[in-house]
């Protein structure tokens, strides 16, 4: 929202003694954030009034006048395009330095002639839209003198972000009152209530059908206003400067008084009503409403509407109807200042989509004693521009709706509460700025809420709240809790979680962050229609757009797009990692819920080494993703819990993809990326993955660790070397060996894996190195004998294997 | 015999004489060994004499004996001398053939890095960790109870307008703000509460300054006798802490249904250092938090009383704090993933 200082300083008496960024700073501090202050004067450098003395046809030029200007100091001679003007006409002149429309005037010959000046348009000036001349202003401006200062520009606008519990800030009046309460200057209040309750009268009808819709609704008829001057140029500008156009007098008024005191103003044409009878009631279902902005709204019993007998002429609080819209040729008119609920307000401009100054207010909660202020205040400008007096009937139907409110606030919860020591006579005359009548009795200080707060003031706190703003945030001194009452501290799951990111990030991998949300095309890509674990996904109703559409049931799909967003960077080395939730849909007993999971997501493409003067290049291959999901799992497991299961899956390479096993269960998947996925992402190198829930691996995790003895008895080291048929997984190999060797196996390493000629077909040799220990002796040659004879054996029994002779 | 004695101990004189000149232009270990041989070998004069001692008379045999073993030692010893002063050198020599250009580049460990996300996340966690908080955490689909209504947002509240809602269904939502975890912290435990809630929060808006999803922290502290003093000092202190006790820190009054009263906190600008610039849009001020004292309505839907308990919470943007500390200019490249910019941190 946007206010002036000049209009301010129309209700704060004395507000001249207070500098525009002093009144910025306090307002923002007391919650009223001003997010520019901005000098007008700026924009309206080197305009002077002058007078056009006499004028002729350019020479050269049918279409140009030359003309000879008075501007106080200086007759000017300024070649102009426009017609409108006569001599003896005041306009606006732009000397050389003033900035039009983002260009300087300066001295210059047109079409032969030096002109030595601008005469101005209102268009040219930024003040309307119109554009059909130089702009004439009236007598009421000296020759000579400053454009802006005459016409109101002298000032400083202000941009306030008002938070929506205080619509009574929608306007300068409420600023002004937060001003008076920071300054302790008098704020200068409306008083015009009780001059129109005077004057009711019944013989216009307002029938409103339900209160809840609109609990009040005022309404004044102003006779003969064709005739009516139109509106004055300093008000014009203030409209401008606070982002409203100028239309015409009548609505430039509605629109200057809603800006002044908050509250939204309508007029309707009153001969163009059918009635003499305005009705406020709920839209019929399909009612239909042609708006003045030209749109047809079809209308439900949810909208509030102003209605004469034969339908609806305005859609409450939001827009009016074109068939009852003023205009040029309006006669009389009925203005309306009425309450209307702001919830239903509120509802119906989200359905339409539109948003305007009044609907904004209402959708706040106005407070319904100010429709009469509004219309004293209409009334009352009106009769200072034209000089013509309405008629003094008044119009009105209210559900008084006793707004009275009073609270205790105990000074003591005030202090304790805030950590302060404020005297009861600071927070009464607090209270008393912001215009809350109060009583102190004792300790307690009894509050009547005025009926513009009567929304956002309901409880102690409130008012607690208020006095804290107004005496200041700065001014609260800042104290040291008492020592905190818990341990802080991680919960183990917690604490793995974030190990796991510490590791991985150790060992080289760059952790990412992408968003939850994919789309269906990211599924259809990855082949994940027909996969049955990807089915139930969770989907967004309102999504941004459809490749944000649905939640993440994996972090594949993502990663995978990182890859290739880096490859087409010309970024090829990847290997990254994101721990994030994925999320699926289920159905249990007969409702939808949604699971999330914590997930880890692996991904590897690349070289893993670079070439360098004495290493050789090495490209990524799966048992690089592998020993990284080993390497991560024997952190926190024995070695043996971990496996891989092959396993087929769309988006995997047919033969190089399984499942990760942790204790006998799935928790994963791992393998190449399909090279079909790759050639359709147009990325020309493979692609390695590996993903694992993370919230069963932690659960897996063991909470307790316990010391394993070492022995203090030299290890024997041997090499063994099996050959076995080709098709025997080595999992099962080394599962067999480990188990026959028993407890003395300390360790076990393939070092070596053949095929080839010394073979024969189909066969191969794995070459295992064994770390032999025991906790109570050294072993010995028999004991060694024993040992590699039970573990042939028992390979030979379940493999077939033969021992290979060293 | 005395005249024996003297012919011996000139011959064996000049055997040393001759020891001592061919050892003294010595070099190598093998040049040193066929001295060796030479004085003091199977086939060297000492040693013919010695094997020739049986055939000396009894009584000029033992000084004789003595005179060349004399001799033998003093060689021999002369010879181990040499032999470790040589094999010091060679060694020397040997190792001197290792130099390399030790200002070729080593083999580097490949280093990841945690998302500067992660980072900033687990610094601040430190920092409270530090002053008795714990960890909370909730669920990223959340109820439109917990997101809104009993954080003070009923239906129909103009505040809600405030948050571009993602919705699952009618009632259901991604979070708009970590928030929640503050209700259903409460719901389960009883006061003192102290607990910060890390998480990713979702609205609708695509923007050089909005993304879909971002991360915030929460912060909630629910004790007897916490005032505003305090909500003020817990948050100076993380501010210093994060980014640094030269900044000024101000509490401005601000609108939150969930608080009474509510503040945006603003830490100094550092780039103008409070003079104005863009960065601040010339307010010589930067907003990082939302906070405030914990509306005493929320404490009726979890069932504390309010009469006994204060609190405050906040709300701190996880990318808005990155990008202020490191400059980042563009909150998008957060979720780009660019490698780039994830090896930066």
């Amino acid at each position: 929202m946007k206010i002036t200082y000049n209009w301010l300083k129309e209700f704060i008496e004395n507000l001249e003694s207070i500098s525009p960024a002093e009144i910025a700073e306090k307002l923002t501090m007391s919650g009223t954030e001003v997010k520019k202050v901005n000098y007008l004067g700026e924009n309206f450098k080197n305009l002077v009034v002058g007078r056009i003395l006499s004028f002729e046809k350019h020479p050269d030029a049918d279409k140009l006048s030359l003309c000879n200007v008075d501007t106080g100091r200086n007759l000017l001679n300024i070649v102009c395009g426009a017609k409108n003007f006569k001599a003896d006409d005041i306009v606006v002149v732009a000397l050389e330095g003033a900035r039009i429309q983002d260009f300087v005037i300066k001295k210059s010959k047109i079409r032969g002639i030096f002109s030595e000046g601008m005469m101005c348009s209102e268009k040219e000036l930024g003040i309307s839209d119109e554009s059909g001349g130089i702009m004439i202003l009236d007598d009421s401006f000296t020759v000579g003198k400053d454009f802006a200062g005459q016409a109101g520009l002298d000032d400083w606008v202000f941009e306030l972000e008002i938070t929506p519990n205080r619509p009574d800030c929608l306007c300068v009046l409420g600023i002004a009152r937060e001003i008076s309460a920071l300054t302790g200057l008098k704020f200068k209040e409306f008083g015009y209530n009780s001059e129109y309750y005077a004057n009711k009268d019944k013989k216009f009808v307002i029938d409103i059908r339900d209160y809840e819709s609109c609990p009040r609704y005022s309404a004044k008829i102003f006779k003969k206003i064709d005739n009516y001057p139109k509106t004055p140029l300093w008000m014009k500008n203030r409209l401008m400067q606070c982002d409203i156009r100028s239309v015409s007098l009548l609505v430039d008024l509605t629109n200057y008084v809603m800006l002044e005191c908050g509250q939204p103003l309508h007029a309707f044409d009153l001969n163009k009503l059918s009635s003499k009878k305005i009705i406020i009631r709920k839209a019929e279902k399909e009612e239909k409403l042609l708006l003045i902005d030209g749109s047809e709204k079809s209308l439900d019993e949810n909208d509030i509407v102003i209605a004469d007998e034969k339908g609806p002429v305005a859609l409450a609080g939001i827009m009016g109807g074109k068939g009852t819209e003023i205009s040029d040729e309006t006669e009389d008119m009925l203005l309306e200042s009425a309450n209307f609920n702001g919830v239903s307000i509120m509802r119906t401009s989200k359905k339409m989509g539109f948003r305007s100054e009044a609907s904004n207010r209402f959708e706040k909660k106005l407070d319904p004693e100010n429709t009469v202020n509004a219309i004293g205040r209409f009334e009352e400008m009106l009769y200072r521009i034209s000089n013509v007096k309405s008629d003094n009937t008044f119009y009105d139907n209210y559900a008084d709706l006793k707004r009275s409110r009073r609270i205790d606030l105990r000074l003591s919860r005030l202090n304790d509460f805030l950590g302060t020591d404020i005297k009861t006579e600071k927070v009464s005359e607090i209270l008393d700025l912001l215009g809350f009548k109060n009583k102190t009795d004792g300790e307690i200080i009894k509050v009547d809420i005025p009926t513009f707060r009567y929304e956002d003031i309901e409880r102690e706190v409130d008012l607690i709240e208020e006095v804290a703003r107004i005496y200041g945030f700065d001014n609260i001194p800042v104290r040291k809790p008492r020592t905190a009452s818990k341990q802080g501290k991680y919960t183990d799951e917690q604490k793995f979680l974030r190990a796991i990111r510490n590791t991985l990030s150790e060992m080289g991998l760059n952790e990412v962050i992408n968003y939850s949300f994919i789309g269906r095309k990211d599924l259809l890509m990855f082949y994940l229609e027909k996969e049955k674990d990807y089915k139930d996904y969770v989907k967004i109703i309102n999504p941004l757009n459809e490749d944000f559409e649905i939640l993440r049931t994996s972090l594949i799909q993502s990663l995978v797009r990182n890859a290739k967003d880096n490859i087409f960077k010309k970024i090829n080395d990847i290997a990254i990692f994101e721990i994030s939730k994925i999320f699926k849909s289920a159905e249990s007993d007969g409702q939808r819920k949604s699971t999330e999971k914590n997930t880890l997501g692996i991904l590897l493409s690349g070289r893993a080494c670079l070439k360098n003067w004495d290493i050789q290049e090495r490209y990524y291959d799966y048992f690089d993703i592998k020993g990284i999901v080993e390497s991560l799992a024997e952190i926190f497991f024995d070695k043996n819990d971990l496996s891989v299961n092959e396993c087929e899956y769309g988006f995997f390479h047919p033969v190089l993809g399984g499942d990760i096993i942790l204790k006998n269960k799935k928790i994963g998947v791992i393998g190449k990326l399909h090279p079909k996925i790759i050639n359709n992402l147009d990325i020309r190198q493979d692609i390695y993955i590996a993903e694992i829930d993370l919230d069963t691996f932690i659960e897996n995790i063991s909470r307790e660790k316990k010391f394993r003895q070492i022995s203090s008895f030299p290890p024997v080291n041997i090499d063994l070397a099996f050959i076995v048929d080709e098709e025997i997984k080595y999992h099962d190999i080394e599962k067999e060996i480990i188990a026959s060797a028993g407890r003395d196996l300390q360790n076990i390493r393939l070092f070596d894996l053949y095929r080839g000629k010394q073979l024969e077909d189909n066969k191969k040799s794995l070459a295992f190195a064994l770390e032999l220990n025991a906790i109570d002796k050294t072993l010995n040659e028999k004991d060694i004998e024993s040992l590699i004879k039970k573990i042939s054996e028992q390979l030979s029994k379940k493999f077939q294997a033969r021992l290979r002779d060293q | 015999m005395e005249e024996n004695i003297n012919a011996l101990k000139s011959v064996l004189d000049k055997e040393y004489e001759d020891f001592e000149s061919a050892v003294e232009k010595v070099q190598t270990l093998s040049e040193l060994e066929n001295i060796e041989n030479r004085f003091i070998g199977k086939k060297s004069l000492v040693s013919e004499y010695l094997k020739n001692m049986g055939t000396l008379s009894g009584e000029f045999r033992p000084v004789a004996g003595k005179t060349i073993n004399e001799t033998r030692k003093k060689i021999s010893e002369r010879i181990f001398l040499i032999r470790e002063e040589i094999s010091l050198i060679e060694f020397d020599k040997k190792l001197r053939n290792e130099k390399s250009d030790l200002t070729l580049p080593g083999r580097k460990i490949k280093k990841g890095s945690k998302n500067i996300i992660s980072q900033i996340i687990e610094e601040i966690e430190m920092f409270f960790i530090g002053l008795g908080y714990e960890i909370a955490e909730g669920p990223e689909i959340e109820t439109d109870y917990y997101n809104f209504e009993a954080l003070n947002h009923p239906p129909d509240h103009p505040a809600r307008s405030l948050h571009d809602t993602f919705f699952i269904d009618e009632n259901i939502l991604l979070r708009t703000h970590t928030s929640p975890v503050q209700i259903r912290y409460m719901e389960k435990h009883k006061p003192p509460v102290y607990v910060i809630a890390p998480g990713k929060t979702y609205r609708k808006d695509y923007d050089v300054t909005h993304t879909p999803m971002f991360t915030q922290i929460e912060g909630l502290a629910v004790d007897k006798d916490i005032n505003f003093g305090n909500f003020k000092w817990t948050l100076e202190t993380f501010v210093h802490a994060i980014f640094g006790k030269d900044r000024k820190i101000r509490f401005r009054p601000h609108y939150f249904p969930f608080t009474e009263p509510s503040a945006e906190v603003d830490v100094s600008c550092n780039m103008c250092k409070g003079s104005g610039c863009r960065i601040c849009s010339y307010s010589g001020w930067l907003e990082i938090l939302g906070a405030g004292m914990v509306d005493p309505n929320l404490y009726k839907f979890v069932g504390y009383d309010a009469e006994e308990v204060n609190g405050f919470a906040f709300g701190v943007g996880i990318e808005r704090i990155a990008m202020l500390k490191y400059g980042i200019n563009d909150l998008r490249m957060f979720f780009d993933n660019d490698l780039r910019f994830l090896n930066q941190f």
